[in-house]
């Protein structure tokens, strides 16, 4: 592996770690699911794969925060799943995060899309 | 079988290394990873694949590692920012500390209460506790030249209440040693 490729590897790890809890945010939004049906959706995204041992830990942080609401459902013969929904703080949070968010990618597309050598438009301070 | 017993084995340890949380929570820890485990093998024997324990395992990654992000909030609140870690090992320090001076000073003085009752029962003459200076100060002694046996405070009584005291003090030393490796364990095992 070059060095290129890691440094490449670690930003992709730090962007997935950073965008975590929006993800997961996101894959709730009026949706109630399971942590093994959640890591399945997450796994089903390149940028978002992250493994039982980040996942389960992170829903607990954020059913703590109050973010998260679990339930235990049983249903006919099938072994007892936990069941993860937002709360209403977490869905205030899932939409401040994602006014963060839309805000990041958009100055980066601006920067991306306004090349040298023409001066950058600079507003504000 | 030998899958079950793998996985057995990996929910006691993340058992063990929980042990700070509460035992409700604790109990919800695991059955939660318990039910994704099993629910995953079922899937896949279901779908005609093989079930690997192994391989489902290594999704949670080692135990121990689990297990300090679930115990993370209440050993510190939030993990330590990067160069705070000096003060981490400092409090591991302090309690590897505690807990061996504990084990030495409750051990060597229960020790010394039940040599004392022996030496009693052997030596009676020589051995007592005398109230000096007008009753201020106690003196555990042995000596060459016996008090008086009148001024000796408990004489024959010495043997039981040492052993009994000895006794007592060991199965206290050992019962905050107990708590304290609990609290070493889950540390820095």
């Amino acid at each position: 592996m070059t060095t290129d490729d890691k440094t490449q590897e670690k930003w992709e790890v730090q962007l997935r770690k950073g965008s975590l809890e929006l993800v997961i945010l996101a894959a709730l939004q009026h949706r109630t699911l399971y942590g093994l049906e959640l890591l399945k959706v997450l796994q089903s995204f390149k940028s978002t794969a992250i493994t039982e041992g980040t996942l389960y830990p992170l829903l607990d942080r954020l059913k703590r925060e109050q973010l998260l609401d679990a339930q235990w459902v049983q249903e006919g013969d099938i072994r007892p799943r936990k069941y993860y929904s937002l709360t209403a703080a977490g869905l205030t949070k899932l939409g401040d995060l994602t006014s963060l968010w839309r805000q990041s990618v958009q100055d980066i597309e601006y920067l991306l899309a306004h090349p040298g050598p023409d001066p950058i438009k600079v507003t504000g301070a | 079988m030998e899958q079950q017993q793998m996985i057995h084995q990996y929910l006691n340890t993340l058992q063990r290394y929980l042990a700070r949380l509460s035992p409700a929570e604790a109990k919800e820890v695991i059955r939660e990873i318990e039910s994704h485990i099993f629910d995953l093998i079922e899937q896949r024997e279901a779908a005609g694949q093989q079930a690997d324990a192994a391989t489902i395992l290594q999704g949670f990654g080692e135990p121990r590692q689990l297990a300090e992000q679930y115990v993370a909030h209440m050993t510190d609140g939030a993990p330590p920012p990067l160069g705070f870690r000096a003060i981490q090992r400092v409090k591991h320090g302090v309690t590897a500390s505690l807990y061996y001076g504990m084990a030495v000073f409750g051990f060597m003085t229960s020790f010394c209460l039940l040599f004392l009752a022996g030496a009693k029962l052997i030596t009676p003459d020589a051995v007592g506790v005398w109230a000096m200076s007008e009753g201020n100060s106690l003196t555990i002694a042995f000596l060459a030249e016996p008090f008086p046996p009148e001024q000796e405070l408990l004489g024959m009584a010495l043997v039981p209440v040492a052993i009994v005291l000895g006794l007592a003090l060991m199965w206290l030393t050992r019962r905050v040693l107990a708590v304290l490796k609990n609290h070493l364990y889950t540390r820095h095992p």
